[in-house]
């Protein structure tokens, strides 16, 4: 389940019932959330544990692989 | 000069409003913020609560909130077996719709229970500021802290004796101050909720246990007011390959009570995470303390919350206001004895019951576990139960 590249996660917002589920599994610091209370989506996320996408009710959390420059 | 409260809380859920509110009947200097500009919104919560939670902490019912009263359970097992606990029939002479008698809770509309609840903080004298976001918080040398907020546009300072986190199951404030308010992925219940209409309810918290139907939770049946009701299920993601939504549909049309449902239509749609944990170990820091959900402050076998939260909510009211007329900076040492006035009042049983939790989840055999949560929720509801004020 968990990956070691980091991600940038996408939200369906249309689907997101704005529940806060993800952002409450998150472990990440303070602060990696978007204005609309889901987990954030303009930065990487560098553990990758993926747990926020599992724990969406509705299936709408998705994500891509992001490939660090150096 | 930035503005100087006694307290600051950060979000005006039942937790932060009670807590507001007791301390500025203490007369204590209340701040609390929330970011919203509506409370309540959007609805993460089935919204069942006790009378007794209510009086405990001096809430009138009211019908500006209250959309139906309640008079016992109804729970349960995988195939439609069940045991009704209906107070008008074990407690006639108390219990009842008739004005003489009462009933033994309520279903709420959290968004008008919420106002309410910061109405009652405000009469009380506390400063509500709504648009607001917690930014951060810092402890300084004289032994306040200062709060970083930002109201609408405008980044404003103020100065606090303690900062209190009732911002939630996804409490940021917890982790400014490096609480490990982090949840594992099998303790939190992963929560869908219909409003629907055209199904009949009889004033009971219906619980429908069962592997089935919810692996790792519970589904639920609650009357909702004029004629609706609330179908709603919470699942552990570890227990299952489907998400909510998949057991919410595969609950309504093909459980024992499909007949019931094969008419419902859905009004609103709502979820949310649920812990069923632990409260949290540590809900104190230097000028901090954590109330409500922030703080885990959660029955973690039936994930209730409105009950605990007002209950905490008023536990730290009280502790902030006995505290503070000492005078003593708020070192994360003193402000300790607010969780174990918490603890001795809840926290402990609360733990109990956790422990619970964990040896009905924890057993392999399916059919086993079923009876054992089936059986667990029959005795937590019942009139002799231990655990009936939590």
């Amino acid at each position: 389940m968990s990956k070691r590249t980091p991600v940038l996660f996408q939200i369906g917002w249309n689907a997101c019932i704005n529940c806060g589920a993800c952002v409450a599994i998150c472990p990440q610091e303070a602060g990696f959330i978007s204005p609309f209370d889901t987990i954030a989506v303009d930065k990487p996320c560098d553990i990758a544990c993926l747990i926020c996408e599992d724990i969406c009710p509705v299936s709408t959390i998705t994500h891509t692989e992001v490939i660090p420059t150096k | 000069m930035n503005k100087q409260y006694d307290v600051v809380i950060i979000g005006s859920g039942p937790a932060g409003t009670t807590t507001a509110r007791i301390a500025a009947e203490h007369h204590l200097n209340v701040l609390l913020v929330d970011k919203k500009q509506e409370l309540g919104s959007p609805i993460q919560c089935s919204g069942a609560v006790s009378r007794h939670a209510l009086e405990y902490v001096g809430i009138a019912p009211s019908t500006e909130y209250i959309q139906e009263a309640i008079y016992g359970f109804d729970i349960y097992n995988q195939v439609g077996k069940h045991k009704t606990i209906d107070y008008r029939d074990l407690k006639p002479e108390e219990y009842g719709a008739s004005e003489d008698k009462k009933p033994l809770g309520y279903v709420v509309d959290r968004r008008r229970f919420d106002r309410y609840l910061m109405t009652q903080a405000e009469r009380a004298g506390v400063d509500v500021w709504l648009k607001t976001e917690g930014l951060g918080y810092k402890v300084n040398p004289d032994g306040t802290c200062t709060v970083f907020l930002k109201r609408f546009n405008e980044e404003i300072n103020v100065q606090a004796k303690v900062l209190v986190g009732a911002d939630g199951l996804q409490s940021q404030v917890g982790k400014w101050a490096g609480l490990h308010t982090h949840i594992k992925l099998p303790e939190l219940a992963s929560c869908l909720q219909f409003i629907v209409d055209n199904v009949e309810t009889n004033g009971l918290l219906e619980i429908i246990t069962g592997h089935e139907w919810a692996p790792g939770g519970y589904a639920w049946v609650f009357p909702k007011g004029h004629g609706y009701a609330e179908i709603g299920l919470g699942v552990a993601r570890t227990m299952t390959e489907k998400n909510a939504q998949w057991h919410i549909d595969h609950f309504i049309k093909n459980s024992f009570f499909k007949e019931r449902f094969k008419h419902s239509k859905v009004l609103e749609i709502q979820g949310g995470g649920v812990p069923l944990a632990a409260p949290l170990k540590t809900q104190y820091a230097d000028n901090l303390i954590l109330v409500g959900d922030a703080a885990r402050h959660v029955n973690p076998i039936t994930g209730g919350g409105i009950h605990t939260a007002l209950s905490g909510g008023a536990i730290a009211g009280n502790f902030l206001s006995n505290f503070l007329r000492k005078n003593i900076a708020a070192t994360a040492n003193q402000l300790s004895q607010y969780q174990e006035e918490w603890l001795v009042a809840l926290g402990n049983k609360m733990w109990k019951l956790y422990d619970i939790k964990t040896e009905i989840f924890k057993t392999k055999n399916i059919q086993d576990r079923d009876q054992m949560l089936y059986q667990t929720m029959s005795d937590y509801f019942s009139p002799d139960s231990e655990f009936k004020k939590i």
